[in-house]
């Protein structure tokens, strides 16, 4: 019998939470960078969400798994911060959303 | 002070044991940092200081990886998203001459539609894990998917890290992924350089 | 240690086994890659002849010749599906028709892009590589038999697919269009990621013969996490298909990138995104099938409507065409969400039909925006069968195909699925489909009408002396071979489309747990 561990409900609402506030972050902010910021918040989230599973299932694949989302995460960020910089630099205050050529 | 008691591997079942109290203060402590941190990512003016309360959430994710008993995966964690990802965006952050100081046109004036979505996305979510874990606990053992006979008589002395279960893990069952991740690194450094190369 | 007791170490490392000669289709495609780099880097900056495109065309043609050594193979030798590289690597036909599908998007796309950077005075290989990468990440996405395999397929794909968008550096459209593909893409990616965190979590694994096992023997108590985990995965999916309501980035998108791209887009990326659909969501998990039956429906039903009404009221040609891909899509999910085997295969023969229309619209489209690609608002149309009746003329028979006039690739492609839809017993979504393709063939036909309509004599002659001198346009030799390709497959799909028809009946995705 196991005692007083922390229950993986609490871990899992725990990047619930964090992957909520990163979607309130792309939703809500116009930043590209603040943006991008919170999409890396939601992937860290899942890769926390992948570790307690890890843990309750007693089963390495989920901690292989956030091995490979590192791996992914850091490729979106080489080719986003191009794409980014690119655009910011070609026109400052550009936002995802707004952008005045293309009508949403 | 939870990190040494949990490296140490004791951990005496049945009975009440302040290890596994530390390991709940150390998450409580975690958890609360990593949330307020969070929140300020996402509602701070000042591009800068969003990078760094990222900093904080990502460290804090890499301490709650190795009190979840994967090192490794948080000694990584530490080394390509606080070495790496954070420094790029920094990089980011300079080369775009953004505003240094605060920036009221950083967040949408409407931007309660996108809160409630997110809020009831976090609710459903919430529910939905704890609905079916609730009473599920941790298992103690941190000698995970590591049977005692291959830890007995294998050429290798297994350690008390699973890093050597991992790498196994990545080289077998997930070597596919592992090569395609390679496609990808090549395909991202290819996209770098077209994007940023000038004519 | 010492170095001979890790080189020991290492023997004990257990690889699975690698059955090279199955993976064959997807190694030509990135050795072809590998190979593109030096080759372009050797290559002098201009040459007469664009060897970095035939290359690619020759990669992608090699690729479909393994594909279809592989499935003689599969038709020959037995057994008929297996998977490999420990269970992670379907090999069926399934896969195999995709694979040609993808090959078929890359072969045109490349085509068109070649004339576009001659005229846009664009450096050139990078392009042709991003495809290549691309289309290797399209080709692990339909082969997948691991969501975690699938995810980093869905990367690999849309990585190089944002830096497509924003080919264009010149035109700051362009590189806004990748900033909202990159960030909505990323957007989406995290949500599929979460939902294959949460089936992992319900099941214990990612793979999805593993999945479809646990979900068969054991009966889940609470099935919260499950559910919400398929929930997640179709946003990841419907995201990347452009269903609506999660459709926001595709008008901008198709509207800021180069034409050619777009069909590479809208081809490659959606029969990829639909394989996973199909493979993970009808195959993988049939056993709720109950449960995401309704999402899907609603999704369909959404993307086929708003898809035909927002796409009538557009003026730019490129964001109609970009609101009917969104009514395709949803006349694609309709068919998935039948979950039944004719459903599968009217999806795979609408994806067949789809990547050549596409190919074929946009190679015009392409040509008419004229240097810059900018010439797509709805009036820049106008008399264009006076000055080019044979691209005119060419145009016309893809819109017409797309809105599902008999006799040509496109009818066949709606007929197929409203005869699964009506077969599943879904009379309201076949209902709804059909009073969709009539609402889109206005937006077809609106095109078209303006071509031919034209302007008046007096027109022609108060606006010529003032507006600079309309020149022909010229029409570069991948440009004519692309569209007399997608002209003659149009066709011949349409009145010959017995073989795909076949092919596609016989390509149901299957699992098969490795070893067996």
């Amino acid at each position: 019998m196991i005692v007083g561990a922390v229950s993986a409900h609490l871990y899992l609402s725990l990047s619930a939470l964090l992957f909520g506030l990163g979607a309130i972050g792309v939703m809500v902010r116009r930043n590209p960078l603040v943006m991008f910021m919170s999409i890396e918040l939601m992937l860290n989230a899942v890769n926390l969400t992948f570790v307690t599973f890890a843990r309750e299932l007693d089963d390495l694949a989920g901690q292989v798994v956030v091995l490979f989302v590192l791996v992914v995460a850091a490729a979106e960020v080489v080719v986003g911060l191009g794409i980014i910089v690119s655009v910011l630099r070609q026109r400052p205050g550009a936002t995802a959303d707004d952008a005045s050529l293309l009508r949403g | 002070m939870t990190l040494l008691a949990a490296a140490n591997g004791i951990s005496l079942p049945g009975t009440d044991d302040p290890i596994n109290v530390s390991q709940t203060v150390g998450f409580a402590l975690l958890a609360a940092l990593m949330i307020w941190a969070a929140i300020r990512v996402v509602t701070t003016r000042n591009v800068v200081h969003a990078a760094v309360w990222l900093v904080v959430v990502l460290a804090g994710a890499a301490a709650q990886f190795i009190l979840l008993a994967a090192e490794f995966v948080g000694v990584t964690q530490v080394m390509v998203y606080i070495g790496a990802v954070i420094v790029l965006i920094l990089f980011g952050v300079m080369l775009t001459q953004a505003k240094l100081g605060n920036d009221p046109n950083l967040s949408r004036r409407n931007w309660y539609g996108g809160a409630v979505v997110a809020v009831v996305l976090f609710g459903l979510l919430a529910f939905a894990t704890i609905d079916t874990f609730e009473d599920a606990k941790l298992p103690e053992d941190r000698r995970m998917a590591l049977p005692a006979a291959e830890v007995g008589d294998g050429e290798v002395p297994r350690t008390e890290s699973n890093t050597g279960a991992v790498s196994d893990a990545v080289f077998g069952a997930y070597l596919l992924p592992l090569e395609v991740l390679g496609v990808l690194l090549t395909a991202a450094l290819v996209g770098a350089i077209a994007v940023a190369r000038k004519d | 240690m010492s170095v001979a007791s890790l080189l020991a170490a290492a023997d004990t490392v257990p690889a699975p086994d690698v059955e090279w000669s199955a993976l064959s289709p997807f190694l030509v495609v990135v050795v072809g890659a590998c190979l593109l780099l030096p080759i372009a880097g050797l290559l002098p900056r201009r040459t007469r002849v664009a060897w970095s495109a035939l290359f690619t065309i020759a990669v992608a043609l090699g690729a479909i010749g393994a594909s279809a050594w592989v499935w003689h193979d599969l038709s020959r030798v037995g057994p008929t599906e297996r998977t490999t590289v420990a269970g992670a690597y379907a090999v069926d036909k399934f896969s195999l028709f995709l694979i040609v599908v993808i090959c078929v998007g890359v072969i045109l796309a490349t085509l068109l892009t070649e004339g576009y950077l001659r005229r846009e005075d664009l450096p050139g290989a990078e392009a042709y590589l991003l495809y290549l990468a691309s289309a290797s990440g399209a080709i692990i996405m339909v082969t997948a038999a691991d969501l975690i395999v699938l995810f980093i397929g869905l990367e690999v794909l849309s990585i190089a697919a944002y830096v497509l968008a924003g080919l264009h550096r010149r035109r700051l459209r362009s590189g806004e269009a990748a900033l909202k593909y990159f960030v909505l893409g990323g957007f989406s990616s995290a949500f599929f990621l979460y939902g294959v965190a949460l089936i992992y979590g319900a099941t214990g694994t990612t793979n999805l013969v593993g999945i479809a096992e646990y979900l068969a023997t054991h009966r889940l108590l609470d099935e919260g996490l499950l559910l919400a985990g398929i929930g997640l995965l179709i946003v990841g999916f419907a995201f990347k298909v452009g269903g609506v309501p999660f459709h926001v980035w595709t008008p901008d998108v198709y509207q800021g990138s180069p034409s050619p791209v777009v069909a590479f887009m809208a081809s490659v990326v959606k029969a990829a995104a639909f394989a996973g659909m199909l493979r993970v969501v009808v195959v993988a998990l049939s056993t709720h099938r109950l449960d995401w039956q309704p999402i899907l429906y609603a999704i369909a039903v959404l993307s086929m409507i708003v898809g035909a009404v927002l796409a009538v009221v557009q003026s730019d040609v490129k964001r109609m065409l970009a609101y009917s891909s969104i009514n395709h899509a949803g006349f694609m999910l309709a068919a998935v969400s039948t979950g039944a085997d004719e459903g599968i295969a009217a999806v795979l023969f609408y994806l067949a039909a789809y990547t050549v229309l596409i190919g074929g619209t946009f190679g015009i489209v392409t040509l008419f925006g004229r240097r810059g690609d900018g010439h797509h608002d709805i009036d820049d149309y106008r008399g264009l069968a006076r000055r080019e009746p044979f691209l005119a003329l060419a145009l016309t028979i893809f819109l017409l195909a797309q809105a599902g006039t008999p006799l040509t690739a496109g009818f066949l492609a709606k007929f197929y699925v409203i005869q699964a839809v009506v077969d599943a017993g879904s009379w309201w979504l076949g209902l709804v489909a059909m009073l969709a393709a009539t609402i889109s063939a206005f937006l077809y036909l609106r095109i078209v009408l303006t071509m031919y309509a034209g302007v008046t004599d007096a027109d022609v002659e108060v606006a010529e002396p003032t507006a600079e001198p309309v020149r022909r346009i010229h029409v570069p030799l991948g440009a004519k071979v692309a569209i007399a390709a997608a002209l003659v497959l149009t066709i011949a799909i349409g009145v010959v489309p017995d073989p795909l028809t076949h092919a596609s009946r016989t390509a149901r995705p299957e699992l098969v747990a490795p070893g067996d």
